[in-house]
């Protein structure tokens, strides 16, 4: 079949400010990641990762970033993730950086890896968690998604548990 | 008696050097200007960081000889960087404003191959 195949990368955005991830805009991002792009490899990484270009997905609460690029260049955008050191949205100023989770091929691989991700990091949670109101927030959150594993229906709302407890957390 | 079987070994080489060399001179369009060996590979790195980035500016670039009066270098490069190296020589078109050129004369994976030339041979 003759189509255009792509790689989605799956990042997140790390950062001590906790203002950091509420300011992230799709488009904001997608300048920086571009203008990261140009400077490390050039015009011709540039004119190469911009063509299938985009920001996919965006969760200004976990911080999850998803990218889309070329299947024959998504080296370039992968190796050019460690140059971002900063995120600049309104005049404010950020020191940032993104962290590759996992590289997939489709957005559905994708989904199912930050499914898995999210239900480990909830447990994570649940262990370095101090306050009991926070506590009690968290464990309803993993025995619902805990729940929600045996039922083959539903998995996509495991991913608002997850916001739920880093709203909660925050 | 028959003769005790010789050990031998058996190695191949794939790819014949890592190294390949460039004679190259730089064209400007007005006569007259002059570069030292600092400024002409300030030059060359520019050009590989214009078309390839940061990355590929730090390629192992290195100039073997070069002659201030005819403007011709002889430069070195890993084997992987050629490609990116001639193509980004190819799209320089100035230097400080003023319009220049790179003639490539000879590539070679050999320098003792760009010591002589078949074309500028003299046959008596």
């Amino acid at each position: 079949m003759v189509r255009f195949k792509h790689r989605y990368l799956l990042c997140e955005v790390v950062s001590d400010d906790p203002r950091c991830r509420l300011s992230l805009e799709d488009r904001v991002l997608g300048g920086l990641v571009r203008d990261t792009i140009a400077r490390v490899h050039g015009t011709f990484g540039a004119a190469a990762c911009s063509i299938g270009f985009a920001v996919r997905y965006l969760n200004v609460y976990t911080g999850i970033v998803l990218l889309r690029c070329r299947k024959e260049f998504y080296r370039l955008v992968w190796s050019a993730l460690p140059f971002i050191t900063y995120l600049e949205n309104r005049g404010h100023h950020y020191p940032c950086f993104l962290n590759t989770l996992h590289v997939g091929g489709t957005i559905r691989t994708c989904q199912k890896f930050l499914i898995q991700y999210n239900r480990r990091q909830l447990l994570i949670l649940l262990q370095n968690c101090t306050d009991e109101g926070e506590r009690e927030a968290i464990q309803k959150s993993v025995t619902r998604s805990c729940l929600l594993e045996e039922s083959s229906a539903g998995e996509e709302l495991s991913d608002s548990g997850g916001e739920e407890a880093a709203e909660a957390m925050e | 008696m028959p003769a005790p079987a010789a050990a031998y070994e058996r190695i191949v080489y794939r790819n014949p050097s890592e190294h390949h060399y460039m004679k190259v001179r730089l064209e400007f369009q007005d006569h007259g200007i002059g570069l030292n060996a600092a400024q002409f590979k300030q030059l060359l790195i520019s050009a590989l960081k214009d078309l390839f980035g940061e990355v590929d500016a730090a390629l192992p670039l290195d100039i073997l000889t070069y002659e201030e009066k005819t403007l011709s270098a002889i430069l070195r490069i890993c084997s992987s960087g050629l490609v990116k190296l001639w193509s980004s020589l190819t799209l320089l078109g100035s230097y400080k404003g003023k319009k220049c050129a790179f003639r490539v004369i000879q590539v070679s994976p050999f320098l003792l191959a760009l010591s002589g030339n078949s074309r500028e041979l003299v046959l008596n």
